[in-house]
C-alpha cells in the first residue's frame, strides 16, 4: 500500500505495482453500454479499491487517511492515469468538492461525522446551481426558513451529479433574502433520503444522464447541518481550495494525453483516407495532432506552476481559470479536429463508457461531451471575466 | 549552478530596470534608423552586468549558471524589444562553442565573446530562412588540413558587427560541419537582409572558396554535427520563444492600460465584455508561454534529453500564441493601434519574426509528430 512521506520513486513505483494489480484489465470493454445502475455499482467498487489502498483521498490530511504531499498527489495522479484506470467518478463531488470545504469551514463534530462516511463509502452531490442561477450563482432563491432547531427548505437546484446515487447533499440556499445577494447564501448539508426531495435525472446530450434536476419541497433539514456561520455560506462555498482543483485537472490532462491525443494517433495509424493513404501520413493531420499534444505539455507547465504557487502560498485564482480554459478548449478543439479527420465513421455511435469520463471511443460522443467541460464549473465566458477583472484589474 | 527563485527575482527587476530607462520604445525608434543599429552603451552595461557570462561555464570565463536564468534576461529584453546582439552571440554563438567537442577552439574564442570583446553570430539557417540542415545552403569540403566553404546562409543575424561567425555547412556526404570563421576572412561577403522587424538586423552571408584550417572545427563533421546542430537550434527556438513571451507580457500590460483608461460611451472600453475577454484570451497566450517558455530552458539544463521535445513544443505552441496576443494588443488600442506612431506594431512585428526565425510552427510539429507519436502509441 503506497504511503505517504518516502521518496517519489518509491510513491511511483509502490502506485504503478498496486494499479498493475487491481486495475481490471478489460474493465472498458466490460463496462462499455452497461445500464447507469451497473455502471453506478462498478465505480462504487472502484471506489472502494481506491479508499482500501488509501488512495481514496489522497490530499486529505494524514488525520484522515491522506497526508500525500501536493507533489506526492501529482505522482498518484499521473500513476492512475498510466494504468488507464477507471475515474473515481462516483466520489469525485464528496472528496475533491465538498471535503475540502468542510475541513476548511466545519466544525470538529461535523468533520468527524461527514469525512468519516466518506471514507465509509457515503456519496455526495453538490446542489450549487439553479434554473435562474447559472453563471449568476449567487442569486440563488433556493429558500431555508429557521423553525425551532430545522430549517425549511424550498426550491430547486439543478445540473446536479450523481444526485440519485448520493447519501448527502452540500446545498447552498437562501437564509436572508433581505441582505445583497451574496451576504444571504447559507451552506447546509442535505440528507438526501428527507421527505420532501424529488429527484429527476437529466439525460446529457452525450447520452448517459449521471447529472439531475432536485426538488426540495419543505424539507427538515437539523439546523446542525449547516456548515459555518449563517449566511456565510459563500465564503464556505470558496473553500473548496484551489490545489484540488489543480490535481484533478492534472488527472484530467494525464487522461486526456493518453487516452485522447494517444488514441487518436493511434487510429489516425491504421484509418485510410479517400485517396486510400493513411490519416497518420497526412501532413494537416499530423500537424493538427502534434499541436495538440504541445499545447498538452504546456497545459502540464501550467499546473506545475500552479501547483508550485500554491505550495508557496500565492494567489492562484487567475491561473486557475487560465487552465479552466485551456483545458476545455483542448479537449474540445481535439475532439471536433479529431472527429472531423474520420469524416463519417467520426459519426458512429455505439455503446457508451460512462465510467472513463468523457472518453467514449466515438469522436463524435466525446466531441458533444466535450462542451460540458466548456459550460460545467464556470463557463468559459466567466472565467474569461474573472481573469479579466480579479487578475488583469479591469473594470466592471 | 542554477540561481535561486529570490536571485532570478533580482535579476529580473534589475534588468527591467535598466531596460526601462535605456531602452524604451523612444530609445529603441532612435537606434534602429541607424548604423549599428543597436545601443552601443547599454550593449557594454549588458557585458558588464554579466548578462553575457549567465549560462557559459566557468572554464570559458562564464557565470556557470544556466539557461533557466538566461530565460529571465531574454524574457526582459523581449518586453523592451531592445535591439542587441544579445541573441547572436551571447545565446547563440556562445553555445555552439560552449557545447563544441574542440574544447581547445573554445577555449580561445568563447571568452572574448563572453568578455564582449568580440561579438559572435551563428550561421545557421538556410538562404531561404528554413532551419533543416539536410538542406543546408552551405557546402563544405576539405582538403590537406583546409577546410572550404562555398554557398551561402541566410537570416545570420548581426553578421556585419560579428568578429567570429559558425557556420552550417553540409558536406558532399550529406555530413553536417560547424566552423568558425572570421568574416573578414576573404570569400566572405554580407548582403543586408531587409526585415519588416526593425529591431533585429540580419544578413545574407555567401562563401566563395572560403578557406579555414580545420582545427576550426567545432566538432566532428557527421553525427557530432549533427547533433551540436540539433541542440543549437533548440537553444535558438527557446531563446526567441522567451523573448515572444517577454514581448507579448508587455503588450498585454499596454492593453489593458489602455483599457482601464480609454472612455466610449461613458465607460472605460474594458469594461466591454467584448474587450475584456480579449484581454483575458492575450492573458492565457502570455501565461501559458511564459511558463512554457522557463519549462523549456531549464530542460536546456537539465542532464536528459528532454531539451529536444520541449524545444518543439516551445516552438509549435509559444510563438504562434504570443503572436495573436499582440495582434489583439494591437486590435484592443483601435485606430491608434494601427499607426506608426504608436508602438505596438512593433510587437507585433518582433514576435512575427520570433515565431519563424528557428523553422516554422508548422515544421516543428512535424518534428513533434516524428518524435513524439511512436511513444504516445506505445503507452
Amino acid at each position: 500500500m503506497p504511503e505517504p512521506g518516502g521518496t517519489i520513486d518509491e510513491l511511483r513505483s509502490g502506485v504503478r505495482a498496486w494499479a498493475e494489480q487491481h486495475v481490471p484489465k478489460d474493465w472498458r470493454e466490460e463496462q462499455r453500454g452497461v445500464s447507469h445502475e451497473d455502471s453506478v455499482a462498478f465505480l462504487r467498487w472502484w471506489g472502494g479499491q481506491l479508499r482500501e489502498a488509501g488512495l481514496l483521498a489522497p490530499h486529505w490530511p494524514k488525520a484522515w487517511g491522506g497526508g500525500f504531499s501536493i507533489p506526492e498527489q501529482v505522482v498518484i495522479a499521473e500513476e492512475l492515469a498510466r494504468a488507464g484506470a477507471p475515474r473515481n467518478a462516483l466520489f469525485h463531488v464528496a472528496v475533491y468538492n465538498v471535503a475540502p470545504a468542510i475541513l476548511h469551514s466545519a466544525s470538529a463534530e461535523q468533520q468527524q461525522r461527514y469525512l468519516s462516511g466518506m471514507l465509509a463509502g457515503e456519496t455526495w452531490c453538490q446542489g450549487f446551481s439553479e434554473p435562474n442561477a447559472g453563471s449568476d450563482l449567487a442569486s440563488l432563491q433556493t429558500r431555508a426558513l429557521r423553525d425551532g432547531d430545522d430549517y425549511v427548505v424550498n426550491g430547486q437546484k439543478v445540473w446536479t451529479s450523481w444526485a440519485r446515487e448520493s447519501r448527502w447533499c452540500m446545498a447552498l440556499v437562501r437564509t436572508d433574502p433581505e441582505a445583497s445577494k451574496h451576504k444571504g447564501i447559507s451552506c447546509l448539508v442535505i440528507d438526501m433520503e428527507s421527505p420532501g426531495i424529488e429527484v429527476r435525472p437529466i439525460r446529457q446530450a452525450w447520452g448517459p444522464s449521471d447529472f439531475c434536476e432536485l426538488f426540495f419541497d419543505e424539507v427538515r433539514v437539523p439546523v446542525g447541518n449547516r456548515i459555518g456561520d449563517e449566511n456565510n455560506g459563500w465564503a464556505v462555498a470558496q473553500g473548496t481550495l484551489a490545489a484540488e482543483r489543480a490535481i484533478t485537472i492534472l488527472d484530467m490532462t494525464e487522461r486526456l494525453r493518453r487516452r485522447g491525443i494517444g488514441a487518436a494517433v493511434d487510429q489516425a495509424a491504421s484509418f485510410q483516407l479517400e485517396d486510400g493513404s493513411k490519416a497518420i501520413d497526412d501532413p494537416a493531420v499530423r500537424e493538427m495532432l502534434a499541436e495538440c499534444f504541445a499545447e498538452s505539455e504546456v497545459l502540464r507547465h501550467l499546473l506545475n506552476g500552479m501547483i508550485d504557487d500554491i505550495v508557496r502560498g500565492a494567489d492562484v485564482s487567475g491561473t486557475s481559470s487560465i487552465i479552466k480554459i485551456f483545458y476545455s478548449e483542448l479537449l474540445h478543439k481535439l475532439t471536433r479536429q479529431f472527429t472531423d479527420v474520420l469524416g463519417a465513421r467520426g459519426q458512429l455511435d455505439g455503446p457508451v463508457l460512462a465510467s472513463a469520463g468523457w472518453e467514449t471511443d466515438f469522436w463524435m460522443n466525446d466531441y458533444i461531451h466535450s462542451f460540458g467541460w466548456l459550460i460545467g464549473g464556470g463557463t468559459s465566458e466567466i472565467m474569461r471575466n474573472v481573469i479579466g477583472e480579479r487578475m488583469l484589474g479591469l473594470p466592471r | 549552478m542554477a540561481l535561486s527563485a529570490d536571485e532570478r527575482d533580482e535579476l529580473r527587476s534589475t534588468a527591467r530596470a535598466l531596460l526601462q530607462r535605456e531602452s524604451s520604445a523612444a530609445q529603441v525608434r532612435a537606434v534602429v534608423g541607424a548604423d549599428p543599429g543597436f545601443d552601443r552603451g547599454l550593449w557594454d552595461q549588458m557585458v558588464e552586468l554579466g548578462w553575457t557570462s549567465i549560462h557559459v561555464p566557468e572554464r570559458f570565463g562564464g557565470a556557470g549558471c544556466g539557461y533557466g536564468d538566461l530565460a529571465v534576461v531574454l524574457h526582459e529584453l523581449g518586453r523592451a524589444i531592445t535591439p542587441s546582439p544579445f541573441l547572436a552571440s551571447a545565446v547563440l554563438a556562445s553555445s555552439a562553442l560552449a557545447f563544441a567537442a574542440n574544447e581547445a577552439l573554445a577555449l580561445e574564442l568563447l571568452t572574448p565573446i563572453v568578455n564582449g570583446e568580440v561579438v559572435g553570430s551563428v550561421a545557421l539557417a538556410n538562404t531561404d530562412g528554413s532551419c533543416d540542415r539536410s538542406r543546408a545552403t552551405t557546402a563544405w569540403s576539405t582538403k590537406a588540413g583546409r577546410v572550404r566553404l562555398d554557398g551561402a546562409s541566410g537570416f545570420v543575424l548581426d553578421a556585419d558587427v560579428a568578429g567570429t561567425l559558425v557556420v552550417v555547412a553540409r558536406g558532399a556526404d550529406g555530413a553536417t560541419a560547424l566552423v568558425a570563421v572570421d568574416p573578414s576572412t576573404p570569400g566572405v561577403r554580407l548582403d543586408r537582409t531587409s526585415l519588416v522587424d526593425e529591431t533585429r538586423r540580419a544578413f545574407t552571408v555567401s562563401f566563395d572558396g572560403v578557406e579555414v584550417g580545420d582545427d576550426r572545427l567545432l566538432c566532428d563533421p557527421g553525427q557530432a554535427g549533427d547533433d551540436l546542430f540539433d541542440r543549437l537550434l533548440a537553444v535558438g527556438a527557446i531563446a526567441v520563444g522567451c523573448d515572444a513571451a517577454g514581448a507579448a507580457e508587455r503588450t498585454l500590460d499596454q492593453a489593458t492600460a489602455y483599457a482601464k483608461d480609454r472612455q466610449q460611451f461613458g465607460k472605460p472600453i474594458g469594461s466591454f465584455q467584448a474587450v475584456k475577454h480579449l484581454c483575458a484570451n492575450m492573458a492565457v497566450a502570455v501565461e501559458s508561454s511564459r511558463v512554457a517558455t522557463v519549462a523549456a530552458a531549464e530542460a536546456l539544463d537539465a542532464d536528459a534529453d528532454g531539451w529536444s521535445r520541449a524545444a518543439s513544443v516551445t516552438a509549435s505552441f509559444v510563438g504562434p500564441a504570443c503572436a495573436e496576443a499582440c495582434a489583439i494588443g494591437l486590435r484592443v488600442h483601435g485606430g491608434i493601434g494601427f499607426t506608426w506612431e504608436h508602438d505596438s506594431h512593433l510587437y507585433l512585428k518582433r514576435v512575427k519574426l520570433d515565431e519563424v526565425l528557428f523553422g516554422t510552427p508548422s515544421w516543428h510539429r512535424r518534428r513533434l509528430a516524428e518524435t513524439v507519436f511512436p511513444t504516445l502509441i506505445a503507452s
